[in-house]
């Protein structure tokens, strides 16, 4: 469905947009490698690669992922096709391989491009001209899928890739310092992007062609005026209190916007440089900046799309609801009058007419099934499908299901086994949708299975692991293979197409039955193999709150008093059922509880309260997870807070790459998301803390620093004598560099995560490394924050030690802790 | 109390029904159950025909023009005279909130549209023999 995918597209680009503006400057591989892994993750195809020429040289494979190594040796063979594509695809286009010429079908079959592909131009302007610097290809075998909506996508990000590809080019070509002055400059005229630099006083010192292009200007206007001028907004600058100098205070590049000449207002993705004398000290900056404004037109447009198929996706249910309404009055007539002239018939002794009349009941009987069923998805599509919750004797709606059920069971000369626990007791659910779905998954059972058994077991879980009961129904039919397990759960897709005209049915009914039991805060899931039956479990809490009476309610009507100093979790969650079992689950863990049902409500909520932590879900209306995960770390004061994502999509990279401290999948297995809890549970008291880090001169200064702010401070020159120290005594917080002789910083914090009691000791990674996208994923949830000092002046960079330590004061005394004074 | 040529006992219900259909179908098929089945097409002139007829018992549609069910049963069961009247709520498919809403409304029994004429049977003959038995 194009909705659905343009949805899709949209999300991911979303999710992704702070890795494209971090795009690595230094190394071209890596561009290249990044791109292609983003480029396969967003469109999910099977092969993607990236192809660039330089100058008059020939295109070459710059990286591509889903190539077969071996095939991938063989490329250069393909030139003909390298040749064709660079000739014939000038414009971004939808090649079926079917098209092209014989040879060059089967070249391209040989690489793995297959059934169809996309093709978008990387282009750059190097002196006023455009020039075509590559391109970027995508591949999949042939699918249903939305081609243009992917094709506008992968434009998007091949502008991404353009702008980073030149900027690493001009980059290796500035910091050469053999390069002729002439030379540079005539680089720096010919850049597509626009480069200013400007002196300590931030006052503009040069400007290339391309910005005077751009905004508008002439070169006198500019020179020697404040940066302000074409800054639309002021940048994150921070003045430095020993010298002139100013520091940028932000890493990679930002959104800002220029202003031109006449006033237009130009957004644009700018990254900062700091130059140095001699001495080190601060001369100017760097700003290059690109102009952004077709991407983002390209994404408002994508965004209204977006909303045009959910506002379209809202219509329908309504339409539905109100449409299934009409449709089942003149049913009722249909069935009413059909049943009336069977009795009638049977009055006046007319039996021959009854089995005709009889089929005319049976079929509006059944196209009511029907449209109910289509009823109850839309109403529960819409948001409207509500829970009236009461509490019951599980064995008495056992016996009722059983007794209903049992002439559909016999009707394919099947039995029934039922096995009950002797006291399952009662539970706190909506009885009409809990039988609802039990009655759904034994009707099934009974249509997929003749001459078998079909057996139902229900049993109330430990209470340990909180208070579940679950029905599991189980037969001995013919049973589904993986795939069609897969769509079991998808409206509309009944196994398979087949099957509707055999056994009957919407195919809705399971959907139905597993929205209900998610409405109700658990799941149905399923076994099955085909000839050998299937099994389904519906699991629910024993008790369900009412959302309604207990709407997301404050720490304070959490039963158990809570200890003064408790941690406090904020809980983010659309859904007030999944928010209150958390909280009654959290609760009881000790936990303060504090629960917001948006993004927009939990960043509130977030800078308000400094929680210890948050749980955060990631599907949500208006503001999803990942845009709330992005705006906490995007805040000084709130970036520290670990954040466990909870979700139906199994996606930890994107958790990872976005700073998210955890990951866990719904439905949550609430033991791991307590250990989770209090792993990054912070209670750090001004103790001691350890620097690691083989420069001696920023080791001292480290260590001086923090021991004027009260801290016993021990030092290490590696990470083996760090691990002896630690051994020696528990620090409250490490202070890290990651490159070191001996035992680098990424060996360091695996080994300290090998030793269970030292997880929970905040790492902070203080690096001149520039963090490549692997690095982070590699010491990714054992460190709490990454300083990077080639971003950070050291003033800047003590600034940020002092407020982590700071932070680490405050939290100390806001759990109430005696605070501990250093010795 | 109604009684038929024979000398039996004719309960009279007085079905509360705004669709056509509906009240013709249902209507004829109570009546060949030995009913005798008197009409009121909204809620204002059910209310005012259980005052004038007594009827033995009401089945009312909620989603009524004029004055809806919920309404018309309240006043019923707010005067002397209708008070010990039964009534039988009416409600559509999957609206196990209107259901709620009419007992809470004053109603001694509900049952959903589509009509399942052998358990509304059911429903009517329990309260006309708790009716009777009193």
């Amino acid at each position: 469905m194009p909705a659905t995918r343009i949805h899709h597209l949209y999300e991911m680009l979303h999710y992704w947009s702070d890795t494209f503006a971090r795009l690595p400057l230094t190394n071209l591989k890596e561009v290249g490698q990044t791109a292609v892994t983003l480029i396969s993750s967003i469109l999910n195809y099977q092969v993607s690669a990236l192809l660039i020429k330089d100058g008059d040289k020939e295109p070459s494979l710059l990286a591509s992922k889903g190539i077969d190594r071996q095939l991938l040796s063989m490329w250069n063979l393909e030139e003909s096709l390298l040749q064709h594509l660079w000739s014939e695809c000038e414009a971004p286009a939808i090649v079926e391989c079917t098209t092209l010429p014989a040879e060059l079908a089967s070249s391209a079959e040989r690489l793995g491009l297959k059934g169809v592909f996309l093709h978008v131009p990387l282009r750059a302007t190097v002196e006023h001209k455009e020039n075509l610097i590559g391109f970027a290809v995508a591949a999949q075998p042939r699918g249903d899928w939305d081609l243009e909506s992917d094709l506008k996508a992968l434009g998007i990000i091949s502008g991404f890739v353009a702008g980073a590809i030149t900027g690493c080019t001009m980059r290796a070509l500035l910091i050469e310092s053999t390069v002729s002055k002439k030379y540079v400059d005539s680089i720096i005229k010919s850049m597509s992007d626009t480069m200013i630099v400007v002196d300590s006083d931030r006052r503009i010192r040069t400007v290339n062609q391309a910005t005077l292009t751009l905004l508008g200007y002439l070169p006198q206007e500019l020179i020697g005026q404040p940066a302000a001028i074409i800054l639309a907004h002021e940048l994150p600058f921070t003045a430095s209190r020993d010298d002139d100098s100013v520091e940028p205070d932000f890493r990679g590049n930002i959104e800002t916007v220029y202003r031109s000449k006449e006033g237009r207002e130009i957004p644009v993705l700018l990254s900062s440089s700091v130059l140095r004398d001699d001495r080190g000290k601060v001369s100017g900056l760097i700003y290059m900046a690109q102009d952004i404004t077709e991407r983002k037109r390209a994404e408002a447009e994508l965004h209204k799309t977006k909303e045009a198929a959910e506002a379209a996706n809202r219509a329908k249910s309504t339409f539905l609801a109100n449409m299934s309404h009409e449709l089942r009055t003149p049913l009722n007539a249909v069935i009413g009058y059909s049943e009336m002239l069977q009795e009638e018939a049977e009055d006046l002794g007319q039996a021959e007419l009854i089995p005709d009349l009889k089929k005319i009941n049976a079929a509006g009987k059944h196209l009511l099934d029907l449209i109910n069923n289509v009823l109850d998805l839309s109403k529960i599509e819409a948001g409207k499908m509500e829970l009236f919750l009461e509490t019951f004797e599980i064995s008495a709606l056992v016996q009722d299901v059983v007794a209903v059920i049992q002439p559909l069971v016999a009707k394919r000369t099947n039995t029934l086994q039922v096995n009950c626990d002797d006291d399952l007791g009662t539970m706190r659910a909506d009885l009409t949708k809990v039988r609802q779905s039990l009655f759904n998954l034994l009707s099934n059972a009974s249509k997929f299975t003749e001459q078998g058994t079909i057996s139902l077991s229900v049993s109330r879980g430990p209470a340990s692991d909180g208070d579940w009961i679950s029905f599991r129904v189980s037969d001995t039919g013919i049973g589904m293979t993986a795939e069609q397990t897969a769509k079991l759960f998808q409206p509309f897709a009944q196994a398979e197409a087949s099957t509707t005209p055999k056994y009957g049915g919407t195919g809705l009914g399971l959907v139905i039955s597993r929205r209900f039991c998610q409405m109700m805060g658990g799941d149905i899931a399923v076994q099955s193999e085909p000839g050998q039956g299937s099994a389904f479990t519906i699991k629910l809490p024993a008790r369900i709150l009412d959302p309604k009476s207990q709407p997301a309610a404050p720490a304070e009507s959490t039963s158990a008093p809570l200890p003064e100093g408790a941690p406090t979790v904020l809980v983010i969650d659309d859904d007030p059922a999944a928010r209150d079992l958390l909280q009654r689950f959290l609760g009881k863990e000790g936990f303060r509880v504090e629960s917001a049902g948006d993004g927009e409500e939990g960043l509130r909520l977030a800078s308000k309260l400094h929680p210890d932590a948050i749980v955060l879900d990631v599907i949500m209306p208006r503001m999803d997870g990942w845009a709330v995960v992005t705006a906490l770390k995007a805040e000084a004061e709130l970036a520290d807070i670990p954040v466990v994502m909870l979700t139906i999509v199994d996606d930890k990279n994107t958790g990872f790459a976005l700073g998210a401290a955890d990951y866990l999948t719904k439905p949550v297995d609430r033991e791991r998301l307590a250990a989770i809890l209090k792993k990054h549970q912070r209670a750090i008291r001004p103790g001691c803390v350890l620097v690691v880090e083989d420069d001696a001169a920023t080791r001292e200064m480290l260590q001086r620093l923090l021991e004027k702010e009260g801290w016993q401070v021990g030092a290490a020159e590696n990470g083996r004598v760090a691990l002896e120290l630690v051994a020696e005594k528990r620090p409250q917080l490490i202070l890290l560099d990651l490159m070191m002789p001996e035992m680098d910083g990424f060996e360091f914090v695996e080994e300290l995560h090998k030793h269970k009691e030292w997880r929970s000791i905040p790492v902070v990674v203080v690096t001149a490394k520039d963090i490549t996208i692997e690095d982070r994923l590699r010491i990714n949830g054992y460190v709490a924050k990454i300083l990077e000092k080639a971003a950070c002046s050291r003033e800047a960079l003590l600034r940020e030690v002092r407020d982590l330590v700071a932070a680490c004061v405050r939290e100390g005394s806001r759990s109430n802790h005696e605070p501990q004074l250093p010795a | 109390m109604n009684l038929s040529k024979w000398g039996e006992f004719v309960p009279k219900i007085l079905l509360v029904e705004d669709n056509e259909m509906n009240r013709d179908m249902l209507s004829r098929r109570l009546q060949r159950k030995g009913f005798q089945v008197i009409i009121a097409v909204d809620g204002a002139q059910g209310v005012a025909m259980a005052q004038a007829d007594a009827p033995d018992l009401i089945l009312m549609d909620m989603s009524l023009p004029v004055l809806d069910g919920w309404e018309a049963t309240r006043q019923l069961k707010a005067s002397a005279p209708t008070r010990s009247i039964p009534i039988i709520a009416l409600t559509a498919h999957a609206m196990s909130g209107d259901q709620e809403r009419a007992l809470q409304a004053g109603c001694d029994h509900y049952d959903t549209k589509p009509i399942e004429l052998p358990r509304l049977l059911e429903k009517i003959n329990a309260l006309l023999n708790k009716d009777t038995a009193r």
